[in-house]
């Protein structure tokens, strides 16, 4: 799968496709268009790093239906929306449904490209952050029952010895579970562990 | 005790009266003594006297009666003394119960003539109570109508000049306590908002001498919120046919005004859509259209621009895009022919037009706007005007475009000054004229120049298209649309319809 952040472009009008490809890619940006919705949600495109120009009038599937379909299938690729005279209303609606941002046609090239790094930096940061997110979740499955209740405890801030008392076991049996804790999730410190934590609670 | 005053001395009184028990004692002691003593005496004097002879028993004998009578004696002084007492006692009893029984019937005649007078009052009061059972009765049927009705029941007294009577229904109306009307009788007026104030004051000055009200106002309530209502008053005459007192009824209708508003709205939108969907869609369908080439052009120019920006003058790269250009420059045009021809096509369905029942068609669904915009509305619509040659839809659609045109400039101008008039007259016997007159802000020289072209508009979010379209629907049904600026100020709008002939027809 091509991992380069790229904009898919989805716009019904051959035209618009074809112009705002080339502008795109004569400003260095890989560009993969789509004639309708149905063209992009069918493709690999969903879950490719990069972000979507999206025309908000379009026969069949709309834009906003298409913002709507892919929220539900928990895409998060940024969506900035094309819009032409008079979509305001509709323009409010994308963005109260949480677009990135929307242009109006005709755009300014240099506001679009601008628009369209940050939306890329924005995908980057958070396929950054939900790869990390995966990576911890895998390590906390290697814990047994044992070493989870340890280190939800040591999480918390409580002492060995109140470790030790609650889970009637022996101090040294709690620092050997804790030691082996630190390990399975690589974590460095305690403070490491509890951002680790921190980071699948969000979830 | 007598006895104690008159014989013996205070000392003595006074022993007898604290110590008579120790004294008889004592007494009874002296007797036995004496008896002894008059024993042995008696015995002595026997036995050295002559009478030896006479017997002991006889001896005896005289002791005990002397004795005896002496003791007889003291118990009679006794007796007596204590009789005395008794009876002085029972005597001073008897003065006492002889007050008491004074008093006690004294005391009966009072209490007598208390329960007569208490009688009296108590069937006084019986017959109060019967007369304010009566009195309540009516009075509760009143209250019970006057209290439970949602609408306010007053009355108010001429002579008086305030109100006699406001139902509570006032305080949850207006939401103004009733007390308010203490300090100021004009508490409900106070209330009307101010853009009704002076109308209702001059109708509630009126009341006084027509002894009628029918008004429809608005109040503001203390929280802001506006209410309608419907005031109605009617007279109250005395014996002699005297006005003395107008008896009213202030109905809350909000309800009603904001459903009836409602419906005017809905009804009013509704036929702008009908008639305007036609001038909408195809103003809204080119901007969209034509949108799409000119955001291609756009993107395709600036790709370009880059291209030479960055040095990659390929000329085949570079030709291909102003191909492009070209190509979505000419689609442009395209679209606007398109839209073109369809304009002409409606323009073909023309039919004799009364032009003042279109006027007045026009006017009364655009009520709502004139009365939001509160202007003084003036019709000097020529009698018996002959029919124009014109298409419906499209006259009403320019006569409405400039009405609301007019409004517009007028928002900015006192109310006091906003008139419009709308006229129609006949124009060289060919042409009906139509003005449409307005008080507004004017033109500038600027304005009055470019006024006809495309795009240019005067106003914010204004699209600049109304004129051009409303003057080349005019120019099409073979009139003319120009517009003068009034001597007096403001603006006037006319156009002119071609004067239906039947003979050109056939």
């Amino acid at each position: 799968m091509n991992s380069t952040p790229t904009v898919f472009l989805t716009d019904d009008d051959p035209a618009i496709r074809d112009a705002v490809e080339l502008l795109l890619r004569t400003n260095e940006l890989a560009v993969e268009t789509f004639a309708s919705a149905v063209d992009f949600l069918e493709s690999d495109a969903v879950q490719r790093p990069g972000c979507l120009l999206l025309d908000v009038r379009m026969p069949g599937m709309s834009g906003l239906d298409l913002q709507k379909r892919l929220q539900e299938i928990g895409c998060r690729t940024p969506i900035i929306f094309m819009t032409g005279h008079g979509d305001v209303p509709m323009a409010i609606r994308a963005m109260k449904a949480g677009a990135f941002d929307f242009v109006e046609k005709p755009f300014q090239a240099q506001a679009l490209l601008s628009r369209i790094h940050e939306a890329l930096a924005l995908n980057a940061r958070e396929r950054r952050r939900q790869a990390r997110r995966n990576d911890v979740a895998t390590r906390l499955a290697l814990l047994s029952p044992r070493e989870r209740e340890v280190m939800e405890r040591v999480a918390a801030g409580q002492y060995n010895k109140v470790i030790a008392a609650e889970l009637g076991i022996s101090i040294s049996t709690v620092e050997i579970h804790r030691k082996r804790v630190m390990e399975k999730l690589q974590a460095a410190s305690l403070s490491d562990l509890i951002q680790m934590l921190a980071l699948v609670d969000g979830d | 005790m007598n006895f104690s005053t008159s014989i013996a001395p205070p000392w003595l009184a006074r022993l007898f009266r604290d110590h008579s028990a120790a004294l008889l004692s004592l007494l009874y002691i002296a007797v036995g003594l004496i008896w002894l003593l008059i024993d042995d005496l008696a015995l002595t004097v026997w036995m050295s006297g002559a009478a030896p002879a006479l017997p002991s028993a006889l001896k005896n004998a005289v002791v005990i009666i002397a004795s005896g009578g002496l003791l007889y004696g003291l118990l009679r002084i006794h007796i007596r003394t204590t009789q005395r007492a008794r009876q002085a006692q029972q005597e001073s009893e008897e003065r006492l119960l002889r007050a008491r029984d004074d008093l006690e019937t004294r005391v009966q005649e009072r209490m007598a003539e208390l329960l007569a007078m208490n009688r009296a009052l108590e069937q006084q009061m019986a017959a109060h109570i019967q007369m304010e059972i009566a009195l309540r009765d009516s009075e509760e049927r009143f209250r019970q109508l006057a209290e439970h009705i949602r609408e306010v029941f007053w009355v108010y007294g001429i002579a008086e000049e305030r109100l006699l009577y406001v139902s509570p229904a006032y305080e949850d109306i207006w939401g103004r306590p009733l007390q308010g009307f203490h300090d100021r009788p004009l508490d409900w007026l106070e209330a009307v908002h101010p853009d009704d104030q002076p109308r209702i004051y001059a109708a509630h000055i009126d009341k006084h001498r027509l002894g009628h009200l029918n008004e429809e106002y608005r109040i503001v309530r203390p929280d802001g919120t506006i209410r309608w209502i419907w005031d109605r008053g009617f007279p109250v005459r005395d014996e002699t046919g005297y006005v003395y007192r107008i008896a009213g009824l202030a109905e809350d209708i909000t309800a009603r005004k904001l459903a009836e508003d409602q419906l005017r709205r809905q009804q009013a939108d509704l036929a702008r859509m009908s008639r305007l969907s036609l001038a909408v869609e195809l103003a809204s369908n080119l901007a969209h259209e034509l949108n799409q080439p000119l955001a291609a052009i756009v993107a395709y120019t600036q790709a370009g621009l880059t291209l030479l920006r960055q040095g990659r003058t390929d000329p085949r790269e570079l030709m291909e895009t102003f191909e492009e250009v070209v190509n979505q420059g000419l689609r442009a045009g395209e679209i606007i022919r398109h839209v073109r021809a369809l304009v002409q096509r409606h323009a073909a369905l023309q039919a004799p037009l009364d032009i003042n029942a279109l006027l007045h068609a026009v006017i009364h669904y655009a009520e709502l706007e004139l009365r939001q915009a509160r202007i003084d509305l003036r019709l000097e619509l020529a009698e018996s005007l002959p029919k124009a040659l014109a298409g419906n839809l499209q006259i009403q659609l320019v006569a409405l475009y400039l009405i609301r045109n007019a409004l517009e400039a007028m928002q900015e101008v006192p109310e006091e000054s906003r008139q419009l008039t709308v006229r129609t007259q006949l124009s060289d016997r060919d042409w009906v004229l139509v003005t449409i007159h307005d008080t507004g802000h004017g033109l500038s020289p600027e304005a009055t120049k470019r006024l006809f072209q495309p795009f240019f508009t005067t106003k914010p979010g204004g699209m600049g298209l109304g004129l051009p379209v409303s003057r080349s629907i005019i120019e099409g049904q073979g009139g003319q649309l120009w517009a003068t600026p009034n001597p007096e100020g403001g603006v006037s709008f006319c156009f002119t319809l071609p004067v239906y002939c039947p003979r050109s027809v056939l």
